[in-house]
């Protein structure tokens, strides 16, 4: 899904995407030859790429059509958890895996059903809108994008993967093939997001992943979603958890800091100073639960 | 399967039951097709941006919002609309508790209310209050007569349970 700035929406009367050729690859390499070659754009579900070609926002000659690759849907469990690319939400919604129980959480509140059945976790990766859901994730868990070319596979962390508001670190002619998330067993873990009106973008997202050991923190992950160009990770809160005790003070101070680098903007939901105020509550109050819970 | 941009693609798709070969330029939106290819206009276009679910169909199986679908994405799929629905004039069980709980007002949002409770009611049987709402959270009634849409999908549970 796309966000429509509110004054374009009354500009707009029929949408429609414009012209566009149409590429359906066998394979991946089939793709992969293809966007060496032409001037395309990956299509995966289309849940963000079809309402940004209404908006001619893009305008790409080609499609490419990955969406029905076989090769690249499928959740492969070890000490990494591996994700194909076009594997879809409600595959991860409905799929509870052990140390990495948080993508199951993040993605069943990924837009609404409908888009769940249909939108990738690699189109909305790829996609990079700044309130989306997995970034923050993955940017807490430390995961690594496994980024395919004809020239070859590379690997890319997700803290640079993520380069901005719609923009990550993939060239012409690269495909992002697969995720891959550490898995966190003995960490607690919860994906919260707040939003105004059902379907709307969050926001503001919590990822939290904490380690804790007769109460102290041993280890803690924390990013946040919608508040900044691309997932927040509020390092200096981890700083104020680690090796304390999660008492009411701790978590004040900790709330505090995760607003430290962030740049939240402002717009017809929420102003900026009010987003900086959802995310200290969005911590303090998950912190609570979790320290409740031990 | 190379299309260009200036060309045409031949799609094969089973729409409710049956065989439709037709050709489309590859940005030809699928509620389009449906609508204006096949005279099909029991699915409505509401927002046009995957808001509001009007325009929702089961793709294999499947709820999805074909505003935010290509035709040719349906190349080789099964589609049903709400048309496909009933048979033989015969309302299914969650038509009929649609109509028997007066689960509409200006009716708009109806046929995808009631194609996405359908693909509820075949994922799980058993749903809460809670859950329904939830899961309904991609269809918007502009009237808000959300309490009788919610009655209806707990009694077309209830039906196809008996």
């Amino acid at each position: 899904m796309v966000r429509i700035p509110f004054k374009r929406l009354f500009l707009i009367i029929k949408m429609y995407p414009p012209q566009v050729g149409y590429f359906r690859p066998e394979s991946l390499g089939e793709a992969l030859e293809f966007l060496e070659r032409e001037e395309a754009k990956v299509l995966a579900g289309g849940q963000s790429l079809i309402p940004m070609l209404k908006l001619r926002v893009l305008r790409p000659k080609y499609l490419v059509d990955i969406g029905g690759l076989k090769e690249l849907s499928y959740i492969k469990e070890g000490d990494t958890i591996s994700i194909g690319a076009t594997t879809r939400h409600f595959e991860l919604a409905s799929r509870r895996i052990r140390g990495l129980e948080i993508l199951q959480e993040a993605a069943s509140k990924v837009g609404d059903v409908q888009v769940r059945n249909v939108g990738t976790i690699g189109g909305s990766v790829c996609n990079a809108d700044p309130a989306a859901d997995y970034p923050a994730v993955l940017t807490a868990l430390d995961a690594t994008m496994k980024v395919r070319s004809k020239k070859g596979t590379r690997e890319v962390k997700a803290h640079d993967f993520f380069k901005g508001p719609f923009s990550v670190d993939l060239n012409p002619g690269e495909v992002l093939e697969e995720i891959r998330i550490p898995r966190l067993e003995g960490y607690r873990q919860t994906y919260r997001k707040v939003v105004r009106r059902a379907g709307d973008f969050a926001l503001a997202g919590l990822a939290l992943a904490i380690k804790l050991d007769s109460g102290v923190v041993k280890d803690v992950r924390i990013a946040f979603t919608g508040v900044s160009q691309g997932p927040h990770r509020a390092k200096e809160a981890e700083k104020v958890l680690r090796d304390s005790k999660l008492t009411k003070d701790v978590i004040k101070r900790a709330s505090e800091a995760s607003t430290s680098g962030a740049n939240p903007p402002s717009d017809s939901r929420g102003s900026s100073w009010y987003r900086l105020e959802v995310m200290k509550r969005l911590l303090q109050t998950s912190l609570e639960v979790m320290a409740n819970e031990s | 399967m190379k299309v260009e941009p200036d060309q045409k693609v031949r799609i094969n798709v089973k729409v409710n039951g049956v065989l439709h070969e037709a050709e489309v330029e590859p940005r030809k939106l699928l509620v389009d097709f449906l609508r204006d290819d096949l005279g099909l206009t029991g699915t409505k276009v509401g927002c046009d941006t995957t808001t509001c679910g009007a325009c929702t169909i089961l793709l294999d199986g499947r709820s999805v919002k074909s505003c935010t679908l290509l035709a040719v994405q349906a190349h080789g799929r099964e589609i049903t609309t709400i048309e496909g629905l009933s048979s033989d004039s015969k309302l299914s069980p969650v038509q009929e508790a649609f109509k028997d709980n007066f689960a509409l007002q200006c009716g708009f949002c109806t046929a995808g209310m009631i194609v996405q409770a359908t693909f509820l009611l075949s994922q799980k049987k058993d749903m809460t209050e809670e859950e329904i709402r939830d899961s309904i959270h991609g269809n918007i009634c502009r009237c808000t007569g959300y309490q009788n849409i919610v009655n209806a999908i707990m009694d077309a549970s209830r039906r196809m349970k008996a």
